[in-house]
């Protein structure tokens, strides 16, 4: 099991530790850790999640510029050590509003509280949100304002949440609501590849339905889909009921309070895609002109916004200017382009002309490089799934349901 | 580009953070120490003492080492505030290895938290306490824990759970039964919460406990969807563990598929792949799958070498009289509530019970229904980065052993520009193993767009798995070819430079797949030589070239039309010799010696002129190796019978047909690929960090042995379970007990070689009451033994003069109880009725036990005498010590303290060789755990002792009637009562010997009685109330037997009794169940496990 957690900066600063079982870890182990990370080539975003280091086998996970670093010494399943560094990333992001190394180091004593009850003996305690949210609250503005005006004021709930001893943890039974709404949003991004000849290879879509139920005592809801058989994959929430969807495809829950990801899916095979980006790559002894077309495709009846297309320069350009009729292009230190185009404008296509100069003794470009595009489209979801209905049982008075989807582009990539 | 606005936007930030940080703990971090904490730790303000803990929690995350103050943090531990709590729990846990000693300090205070009204507190105490890695609080902290494993609060009995596995790792043997029997409690359990951790528990205490899971497994079963995400992980695994050693391997699975019977021909080629006869070819078209799911076999099982390590034809037989034993059906019903239970896992959130789940079905589910697990694992892999990365390594073993299975997921593997290079690799690896004819194209079509990668250490890698996809299919391979001789030839064009490396490498990889491919069936692949060859003007890199000439000279016999360049080449070759770098003209001298060795008619002339040209070059090269490869060439080439034949020389000598077979050996011989490495692949169970790191990370176990869980054998567990458990771990505890009181086991070895038990009997009888004694071991050194202290014994010979008015009322007692050998006969026609324990004051009521009384029970009681200083450490003085019964007249001036004391004593002048001396040193004890250092002075020398209390010696002895024992007794029940179960085997020399004598006058079982009593008289300070004997008619057996003692602790008077039954045959180890009565928990735990201890422990005599 787990023996100790590390919080390292981005530039290798230990921000904290602690250690979870009686025989400690040593703190050399992070330089062990940062030597090796460097010796890798220093991008930390690429490191492998699972390290063998000389004494610990190591488990890490990169975000935001921290990195949560694990180390065990004993046979475990290494996706239990990622995925609950994953748990204790989302959960301390979802207490301090974010990530990075100030936040953590000015709340410190918060991270070690839910570190201490979210983990016991190297092996996870409670990771349901709701819960540690009840027995450490976390920090808001009002007990930020309390603590300085009067001093001190305790974080730490004194009554354990009866939440835990409940078969649902992840509701306690006694919720009072001054809201009576329930909403449900559907996000979904889209996986695409497309070759430089234009054609689709794949085209994905990985959604997630995200609900924030604000609904008083113990609710009992029944979600069902117009159209679930387009559904490729699914994973749900552990307030899923199995057997209704087995049967019916239908999603059966008591809902957590507040905000949660009930399920997320897969719809494969797409065949049409919101826009198109054609890039084209013309080599002429030393130089290559490049030229990039951005436009819509198949217009999914909504605007598409925040349309952003970023590629890198392959190592052998050592230099290029670019232009643009719309948007704004920028270069940044590590070859990286970035063109932000916005909305598409009606009266004219988008379109980036741009020279590269080569290395010397390349006449022509042998690589190329990808394109990504990132862009949003609020109310629509792409992949065609409809909500049919949403039933709220155990409540006296009906609930607001509300409904809003939204698409955006996940790993959406053009070869040229 | 506008730096002034940079720094602008940065101290803007700067400036708004500062106003995020109000509030916030940030001043803590920033300067933790800018104030003293310790006078904030005694600070009667809660929020000072938290501010104070919150500055030394900020020098532990920095990794300062602020241990110094823990003595002051303890003592916070009894504040009401949760905070604080909280706080000073989190900072003893980081500290309490460190400071053991002093994390005993808060022992009461968690005791008292323990019985909170609050959850959370009795949840945060025993975390805490658990968490202490100490062995003294070992025995307490299982008292705290079997009583929060029937708390209320699931959440509680949930951190009960956790807290098992931290005392297992305390390695205490005497723990481990009672560990055993609480992580069956917990599975047990009702909450789904707990019977997940219990799960976990399970697992890190007695993983091959498996019977253990037998009896709930269907109720397990049933709980698995309702455990938490991290629970269901564990559980599983010991769910499919069970199934394997009680039913085997499921025939139908991919598992048993690899099992001889139908394709054991392939599998014998396979294996015996150096035999000389087999042809590469032949070895390479085997499917790989077959050696993949062998080696499956082999490794998920636990016994790998009775796999591997036998002779394949053995294992065959082997395997095939034993096929129906080792394996179970699908139809199973274990193994199908299993898979069904499993199943819905497969949509859980969590990645990593999914692909525990998935492992679960991998290894039991029947090859057809494998296709639930598919689309599940690979959805995960649209989870986080990390996750990716280990399901593809999973997926890539899976894919190994059923390509099949993925092939009509290629889409997936498609790598995409934000992987890692590693995790492209994998999709490569993965691709490559998984094409099949209908996806090859879209597969072959994606390689193309990844030439182009910017990573060319990838491209290099797409290059090399083209040849791959050929291998499994050869339908492919025409549109391969052209595709890498359009790389050579793209790559050819480009001059490499410093930053273009990895060009190269793409280069020659490329040239290497096409000679893997055309290797396959060179004289199709014709044209594609020809390519190659005329290429080579273009091709600058060394290694590029020197692997084409290779390939030149291989083949140079291969089809029409190589025949007919051949001599081109070869005067091509001769020409460049010169300028080609060491590769290349190593590769050209082999190949025109090939050529030269292979070709006939009239080219011979000409290419034995351009060996010679070339090695009269070769020889004057800079280079030796070339120089010494040219005159060996030189040499074979010229003694060629053929040559010395033209050269008109006509005997042939028998050495040349030798050397002719060598030489087309060595020059013309077809390679012959080597793919064993297979067989050194590793494998480990599916979702195992082991398979990651590809080593047996320590603590990782293989499924157990099929069918090694027999039905017989489970039922009689069910029954006996707790027994057997009780027993063994008893056995093994004997063991390391005697390394644990070190101070008994060095009893038997005296200073001068007598005969032990007479010498340190004899010597106890002489020196009386002292017990303390000096022996000098080297003639003519005096010793001055000084200050050792005593709260001796004095339980022990009828000659004690000295003895205490207790121990004197004692033995009075003693007397009014004893009744004559005679009374016991008459006691035997009495017929037999019920309970021992009984309230009833008349000790002549009916009963089916006798009660008598052992007289001169004090000549068999022994004091025991351990050992202080060794005359080995201490230069020949030996010292040792024993405990009285005598109670201190000083004692009651000193009230408790923080320190041990000791009362002053005078010195002993001198010592003579062979002489004792006997003092008595009065000592208080802190604790009847910590032993107390003590100094030695003799000699001017200082020697370091450490005295070990004896918990036996902390109660003083006190008479009562079993009347008032049995009333006191039913005062102290249910949490007061501790019991435990050992084995008594010191009677059994004895009762051997009196057969021996035939003496008629003493009884056995009365022997073992007097031996039991005065075992137990002699290690503790106690006051043998009662002996209860069975009346039976078999006078060999004994059951029932109950010996009763009475004692008071010494610093607060509280009553500790204690109950000894036995039961078992004479003649045999005795089975023992000691209990105790106590008020004062740990005491009295602490108590029973050291009169279990010497009660097991083998006895000098």
């Amino acid at each position: 099991m787990l023996q100790c957690i590390f919080i390292i900066s981005n530039s290798g600063e230990v921000i904290l530790e602690k250690q979870l079982q009686g025989h400690r870890a040593d703190r050399s182990i992070c330089n062990w850790f940062w030597e090796y990370a460097m010796a890798q080539g220093g991008e930390l975003s690429q490191l492998l999640p699972v390290i063998a280091s000389p004494t610990h086998y190591l488990f890490q996970i990169f975000r935001e510029g921290i990195i949560f670093l694990a180390c065990t010494q004993v046979e475990m399943p290494p996706l239990m050590g990622t995925e609950f560094l994953c748990r204790v990333a989302d959960i301390i992001s979802d207490y301090l509003g974010g990530l990075n190394e100030d936040l953590i180091k000015d709340n410190f004593v918060i991270v070690y509280e839910l570190l201490d009850e979210m983990v016991d003996n190297g092996y996870p305690l409670i990771t349901e949100p709701n819960i540690l949210r009840e027995m450490i609250s976390p920090p808001n503005i009002v007990s930020k304002m309390l603590s300085v005006v009067t001093g001190r004021s305790s974080n730490v709930s004194t009554t354990l949440p009866v939440a835990t001893q409940s078969c649902a943890p992840w509701r306690k039974t006694d919720i009072k609501n001054s809201g009576n709404e329930v909403y449900v949003n559907l996000v979904e991004e889209i996986d695409a590849i497309v070759r430089s000849d234009g054609n689709l290879v794949k085209c994905e879509i990985y959604g997630e339905i995200q609900v924030d139920s604000n609904l008083s005592g113990y609710p009992d809801l029944t979600l069902s889909f117009a159209n679930p058989t387009i559904l490729n994959d699914v994973r749900f929430h552990p307030c899923i009921r199995f057997r209704p969807w087995e049967l019916y495809q239908l999603l059966s829950f008591v809902p957590p309070n507040g905000q949660f990801k009930l399920m997320s899916y897969r719809v494969k095979k797409l065949k049409s895609i919101p826009i198109y980006v054609k890039p084209q790559l013309i080599s002429s002894s030393g130089s290559c002109r490049m030229t990039v077309l951005v436009g819509t495709r198949n217009d999914p009846g909504k605007p598409i916004d925040s349309i952003t297309i970023e590629f890198h320069l392959p190592s052998c350009v050592t230099s290029a200017d670019f232009t643009s009729n719309h948007g704004t292009v920028n270069i940044l230190a590590d070859k990286r382009c970035s063109w932000s185009i916005g909305r598409i404008p009606k009266d004219k296509a988008p379109s980036l002309t741009g020279n590269l100069v080569l290395e010397s003794g390349l006449s022509s470009l042998h690589v190329c490089p990808v394109l990504q595009a990132k862009f949003k489209i609020m109310g629509v979801a792409l992949s065609g799934l409809q909500i049919d209905r949403l039933d709220v049982k155990n409540m006296p008075t009906q609930p607001y349901k509300g409904f809003r989807a939204l698409t955006r582009a996940g790993e959406y990539e053009v070869r040229s | 580009m506008f730096p002034q606005f940079g720094a602008t936007a940065e101290s803007l930030s700067k400036a708004s953070s500062l106003v995020f940080r109000i509030g916030t703990d940030a001043h803590l971090y920033d300067d933790p120490d800018d104030v003293s904490i310790a006078p904030l730790l005694d600070s009667s303000f809660d929020s000072e003492k938290a501010e104070a803990l919150k500055r030394l929690l900020a020098l532990i995350a920095q990794g300062e080492d602020v241990s110094n103050f823990f003595p002051q943090v303890v003592k916070n531990v009894a504040t009401p505030s949760s905070e604080v709590k909280k706080l000073v729990y989190l900072y003893i846990l980081h500290y309490a290895e460190k400071r053991p000693n002093e994390a005993l300090l808060s022992i009461n205070c968690f005791q008292k938290d323990l019985s909170d009204a609050n959850p959370l507190v009795r949840a945060w105490a025993l975390r805490a306490m658990s968490g202490i890695r100490l062995h003294a609080i070992g025995p307490i902290a299982l008292v705290a824990l079997s009583k929060c494993a029937k708390d209320p609060s699931s959440y509680v009995r949930k951190c009960a759970a956790n807290a098992l596995s931290k005392l297992n790792d305390l390695h205490q043997e005497e723990n481990a039964s009672s560990l055993e029997e609480l992580v069956s409690i917990l599975l047990n359990d009702h909450s789904p919460g707990v019977v997940g951790a219990a799960a976990a528990a399970f697992n890190s205490i007695c993983p091959n406990n498996l019977s253990l899971v037998g009896r709930i497994f269907r109720r397990l079963c049933e709980t698995v969807p309702d455990v938490d995400e991290w629970g269901q992980i564990a559980l599983i695994n010991i769910l499919l563990r069970y199934v394997i050693a009680r039913h085997g391997l499921v025939e139908e699975s991919i598992m048993a598929s690899s099992h001889p019977s139908e394709n054991s021909d392939s599998r014998r080629e396979l294996f015996s792949i150096p035999a000389p006869d087999r042809g590469s070819i032949l070895v390479e078209v085997e499917p790989s799958e077959h050696i993949m799911r062998e080696l499956m076999l082999r490794h998920y099982i636990e016994g790998p070498e009775q796999y591997s390590s036998r002779q394949i034809d053995a294992k065959e037989d082997d395997n095939g009289s034993n096929n129906n034993s080792y394996f179970t059906s699908i139809e199973n019903n274990d193994v199908k509530l299993l898979l069904q239970c499993t199943s819905p896992l497969l949509w859980s959130q969590n990645s990593a019970v999914v692909l525990a789940a998935a492992g679960v079905h991998w290894v039991l589910a029947s090859q057809m229904d494998m296709e639930n697990i598919v689309k599940p694992i690979l959805f995960v892999l649209r989870s986080s980065y990390a996750s990716r990365y280990v399901v593809l390594r999973n997926i890539q073993i899976f894919a190994k052993a059923m390509p099949s299975l993925f092939s009509a997921y290629h889409e997936d593997f498609f790598v995409s520009s934000s992987d890692s290079y590693q995790m492209k690799v994998l999709k490569l690896d993965i691709l490559s193993t998984i094409a099949a004819e209908s996806s090859i194209p879209f597969i072959l079509q994606e390689f193309q767009d990844y030439i182009k990668d910017p990573d060319r250490r990838f491209a290099v890698d797409v290059v090399a798995a083209i040849a791959l996809c050929v291998k499994n299919l050869p339908s492919v391979a025409k549109t391969c070819l052209e595709g890498l001789l359009a790389i050579v030839k793209q790559e050819s064009s480009i001059k490499h430079y410093g930053s273009l490396e990895g060009e190269a490498g793409v280069l020659i990889q490329a040239i290497m797949s096409i000679k893997t491919i055309i290797k396959q069936d060179p004289a199709n692949y014709e044209k594609v030589i020809v390519h190659l060859i005329r290429s080579l003007d273009n091709i600058k890199e060394p290694s590029a070239r020197a692997l084409i000439i290779w390939i030149v000279g291989e083949y140079s016999d291969v089809g029409h039309i190589i025949l007919k360049i051949i001599p081109v080449v070869v005067s091509y070759l001769g020409q460049c010799f010169s300028s080609e770098e060491l590769e290349a003209k190593h590769q050209i001298l082999n190949t025109v010696a090939k050529i030269v060795l292979s070709a006939q008619g009239e080219e011979h002339e000409l290419f034995r002129k351009v060996l010679f040209y070339i090695l009269d070059l070769a020889k004057v090269d800079l280079n030796y190796d070339i120089r010494d490869r040219g005159r060996m060439i030189e040499k074979l080439v010229t003694s060629q019978p053929k040559i010395s034949h033209q050269e008109g020389i006509l005997h042939v000598e028998p050495d040349s047909i030798l050397l002719d077979e060598l030489l087309k050996n060595m020059f013309c011989g077809k390679i012959q690929s080597v793919t064993g490495a297979i067989n050194h692949f590793r494998l480990y169970l599916p979702g195992s960090l082991s398979q990651i790191v590809l080593h047996a990370a320590p603590g990782y176990t293989p499924l157990p042995q099929p069918c090694s869980l027999p039905e017989m054998a489970l039922e009689n567990r069910m029954s006996q379970d707790g027994i057997e458990a009780a027993n063994s771990s008893d056995s093994s505890y004997e063991g390391s007990q005697s390394s644990y009181y070190d101070s008994e086991g060095s009893i038997p070895s005296p200073v001068d070689g007598e005969n032990p038990d007479s010498g340190s009997e004899s010597d106890v009888a002489d020196n009386d009451h002292y017990m303390l004694r000096g022996a000098n071991g080297s003639p003519d050194a005096t010793a001055i033994g000084q200050l050792i202290h005593l709260t001796d014994t004095s339980i022990h010979d009828g000659t004690a003069k000295q003895s205490t008015a207790e121990n004197n009322t004692s033995s009075a007692t003693d007397l009014t109880n004893l009744m004559s050998k005679s009374a016991l006969e008459s006691w035997l026609n009495e017929q037999p009725c019920l309970p021992s324990v009984n309230s009833s004051a008349d000790p002549s009521r009916e009963r089916s036990s006798a009660r008598i009384s052992i007289n001169e029970i004090e000549v068999s009681v022994k004091p025991k005498l351990n050992v202080l200083l060794e005359p080995a450490n201490g230069n020949g003085l030996r010292v040792g010590y024993s405990f009285t019964s005598e109670i201190s007249k000083i004692s009651p001036c000193y009230y408790p303290s923080k320190v041990p004391t000791i009362v002053p004593m005078e010195e002993i002048d001198s010592l003579h060789p062979g002489d004792m001396a006997r003092s008595i040193l009065q000592v208080h004890f802190h604790h009847h755990l910590l032993p107390l250092k003590l100094a030695i002075y003799y000699n001017e020398k200082r020697h370091p002792v450490k005295l070990q209390p004896d918990i036996g010696y902390f109660t003083r002895p006190i008479a009562m009637d079993l009347n008032a024992f049995t009333k006191l007794e039913n005062h102290l029940r249910g949490m007061f009562e501790y019991s435990r179960r050992c084995t008594f085997a010191d009677h059994i020399n004895i009762v051997d010997q009196e057969k021996g004598q035939s003496s008629l006058n003493d009884d056995k079982i009365l022997l073992i009685c007097r031996k039991i009593a005065a075992k137990m008289l002699s290690s503790a300070s106690i006051h043998l109330v009662s002996v209860d004997m069975p009346i039976l008619l078999k006078f060999d057996e004994v059951s029932d037997l109950c010996l009763r003692f009475s004692s008071e602790i010494l610093s607060n008077s509280k009553p500790c009794l204690i109950t000894v039954t036995a039961e078992g045959k004479c003649s045999e180890a005795l089975d023992i169940s000691v209990k105790v009565n106590c008020e004062e928990t740990v005491f009295g735990l602490n108590l029973l496990n050291r009169i279990v201890a010497f009660l097991s422990s083998n006895s000098v005599s």
